[in-house]
């Protein structure tokens, strides 16, 4: 590797950045989707709208009304004074939930006996409504112990739950790492596929074969310059999450720089044979569109690998994003190295080591 | 008339292009019914057969009950795990919880004394962790009404009643979230791609040369692409009941008319963004940048849309696909009056007129600069 070399690699890196649209697919794209995706979704069940019909009017059932609304889980809202248009506006979507407190509610309770509540619950959104289910019986629990006038006596198993690793529940913790991941597997497979392809278009890919330096040196300069802008959408990725998101990162440096090596050697390699087998840029944004979509969905990026059908989950395990995640997610909020990743690492080896050999004698096949 | 007829004209020649190219044909029909296969089998938030790992500490029956109990509802199942700490099985990501039962469990309950168990719950998969620890409290409560034991009476019991989606099945909520994105960002990126094209191989200086309106020109290709449109949202409407299930309980009318709104706001974006892009991967970006971000994260498709932040909450009001949800859900889930969402057809037609409107525009500041 002489001299030629090393200007075949001034010349790619000059050419990289030359390409503004490149430069806003790896800078711009992370900080938009990254805020999007933080900001945006919350499985949280807050604010949800209640209509209350509270025939028993006592202070027991105001403060029955009370509880519900005080950790803001509820919202009080106009529930339209009977129950016929309690049940309207549940069905018209006006509320999310309707709660109908009979007369002989509080007559109930002073005899020390069980009162009930009728609850309507929209459960068009299948998770919410579970989650909002817990929630209820929970808070009425509670308002049982601040109200019994008899002995309600205690749980005799007591459950201390403790949630680890991200203790405040912050949802934007979760997708995070995932649009991480995302971003990444994006921009690499569009910007290594299409610096290839330019060459390609306009023919001087053959000019660079009448150079003096080998076809391996070829590739591999056009490899090192993408190595680093790819290392350089990372890092904005981490400091937007880190910045904004307070994202911890809880692991070895080391080890995910050591990881997301692994995994930009697979996404170029992805690129690289994206640009072997289409003739134009435009082509390979199209074949992208049907590798890049199943990617990303199958990755646990949005929604959790267990929650899957077992057919698709076991799909994923063909999926080299699903185990950056998982990398992802162990250092930076689990803070485990690679004594605990090493299986993950290994599969994203693997996958690293066959696709770049593949994509590798692919180019070079073409070139000859 | 004539504009029609001028229209129509490009309408045919776009429609006989779009058919000589397979890819882009497989990017209209084949892509958006995979894309909808994915959506509606995989994104599911709630997880059954959680992994859960146990510490029993504890050698005696009250715990070996308690272990049954917990995973007899099929909610959980139970892991080995062969590490020596209790968090080892959640650092691996092998199990989503670990319940540790302490030794002298079984001895306190024999005594009618409290007994305390500890759950360490991955928080990670912040959904999860919270349907994980109200599903525990939940068992531990029919745990101890199975053995008798003392438990806390609630004197106030709901009677809880869930509409329109008793069984809590996932897919009612996701599939017309599905629907909704898939029918919007492939016509769109098409009809974008359409635009392009003539400027990229300069086809396009022969329209300005002739007597062509921009109006017109706009107008044809949004037509075209309608028609693929409107064909993209029946294959993923059937394949909806076919492979998903769901019912069909609303007002077809209602529902008609607001997909036929809604894949004219796709498409009338896409040929706007079309004139906007120089070449075909900046239309790319800009459609899947805001069919994505706007489809997916801004419309209620997953998450409910009060829990995005303030002021990104705002940008929601002009999602088409929000009020296209709101019509589908009506139509697919709750059945409804539809005149409960009189708004979602006035907005989509508004959203449809404004980027036409646009792109009108758009083309003819760039007839104008040439």
């Amino acid at each position: 590797m002489g001299s030629g070399f090393s200007a075949l690699l001034v010349k790619e890196f000059l050419q990289l950045l030359r390409n503004k649209q490149l430069l806003v697919i790896l800078v711009i794209t992370p900080v938009v989707q990254l805020c999007a995706y933080g900001f945006a979704l919350s499985p949280e069940v807050k604010h949800l709208r209640l209509g209350v019909i509270d025939y028993a009017a006592s202070p027991v059932s105001r403060d029955l009304i009370a509880a519900l609304t005080r950790n803001q889980v509820f919202d009080l809202e106009d529930s339209g004074g009977n129950e016929t248009e309690l049940s309207l506006k549940v069905r018209d979507g006006k509320l999310d939930a309707g709660l109908v407190i009979g007369p002989e509610f509080t007559r109930t309770l002073k005899q020390g006996k069980r009162a009930k509540v009728q609850i309507l619950l929209d459960a068009v959104d299948a998770n919410t409504a579970g989650i909002t289910t817990g929630y209820m019986i929970q808070i009425f629990n509670n308002f049982t112990s601040e109200h019994a006038q008899t002995q309600v006596g205690v749980d005799f198993v007591d459950l201390d739950s403790t949630f680890l690793y991200n203790p405040g529940l912050v949802a934007s913790w979760f997708f995070v790492p995932g649009v991480i991941g995302m971003v990444l597997n994006i921009a690499g497979i569009l910007v290594s596929s299409s610096t290839l392809l330019r060459e390609k278009e306009t023919g001087t890919l053959e000019q660079l074969l009448m150079t003096p330096v080998s076809s391996a040196e070829i590739l591999i300069a056009k490899i090192i310059p993408l190595l680093v802008v790819l290392f350089i959408n990372i890092g904005v990725s981490l400091s937007i999450s880190m910045g904004i998101f307070h994202l911890p990162f809880r692991g070895d440096p080391l080890a995910l720089f050591l990881i997301s090596l692994l995994y930009i050697f697979v996404v170029m390699s992805i690129g690289i044979s994206l640009a072997t087998i289409s003739s134009n840029q435009r082509q390979a944004m199209l074949i992208s569109f049907f590798i890049t979509m199943p990617v990303i969905t199958l990755s646990g990026a949005l929604a959790p690998l267990e929650s899957m059908p077992e057919f698709f989950r076991n799909l994923s395990l063909l999926n080299p994003l699903r185990y950056y995640i998982v990398c992802l997610k162990g250092v930076l909020l689990k803070g485990v190295g690679l004594d605990i990743l090493w299986p993950e690492v290994l599969v994203l080896f693997v996958f690293a080591a066959v696709l770049l050999s593949l994509s590798a004698s692919r180019f070079r096949k073409q070139m000859a | 008339m004539r504009v029609l007829r001028r229209a129509l004209a490009q309408t045919q020649k776009e429609l006989f292009q779009f058919r000589r190219d397979p890819l882009t044909v497989m990017l209209a029909f084949v892509l958006p019914f995979v894309a909808m296969l994915m959506y509606g089998f995989a994104t599911k938030l709630e997880a059954k057969d959680i992994p859960v790992a146990i510490a029993n500490y504890d050698s005696g029956k009250f715990s070996r009950d308690y272990v049954d109990c917990i995973f007899a509802s099929g909610q959980f199942i139970p892991i080995t795990w062969s590490g020596k700490h209790v968090l080892d099985p959640l650092d691996d990501s092998e199990a989503k919880a670990t319940i540790v039962i302490p030794p002298e469990f079984s001895r306190r309950l024999k005594q009618k004394q409290r007994a305390e168990v500890q759950v360490l719950i991955d928080g990670t998969d912040v959904n999860n962790a919270r349907i994980i620890k109200n599903g525990l409290l939940a068992l531990t409560e029919s745990y101890l009404a199975q053995e008798g034991l003392p438990q806390k009476r609630s004197l106030v019991t709901p009677r809880i009643r869930l509409w329109f989606n008793p069984g809590r099945k996932e897919t009612l909520h996701i599939v017309p979230g599905a629907i909704a994105l898939v029918t919007w960002i492939f016509p769109a990126l098409l009809a974008a791609f359409a635009m392009v094209r003539e400027k990229e191989q300069g086809t396009i200086l022969q329209l300005y040369a002739s007597s062509i309106t921009a109006f017109e020109l706009i107008l044809g290709k949004a037509i075209a692409y309608f028609c693929i449109g409107m064909a993209v949202s029946a294959i993923v409407i059937l394949e909806s009941f076919i492979v998903f299930q769901v019912p069909f309980v609303g007002n077809p009318l209602a529902f008609f008319i607001c997909t036929v709104l809604y894949v004219a706001s796709g498409v009338v974006f896409g040929t706007w963004a079309g004139t906007r892009a120089n070449n075909q991967m900046a239309a790319v970006q800009i459609c899947a940048m805001v069919g994505f971000l706007g489809s997916m994260l801004l419309s209620g498709f997953i998450y409910p849309i009060r829990n995005i932040t303030y002021p990104i909450s705002l940008i929601s009001n002009v999602v088409a696909a929000r009020y296209y949800i709101e019509a589908a859900r009506d139509a697919f889930v709750r059945g409804g009056s539809w005149t409960a969402h009189w708004y979602a057809p006035v907005m989509l037609a508004g959203i449809t007129l404004f980027f036409l409107a646009l792109g009108v525009a758009g083309m003819r500041k760039m007839q104008l600069s040439k």
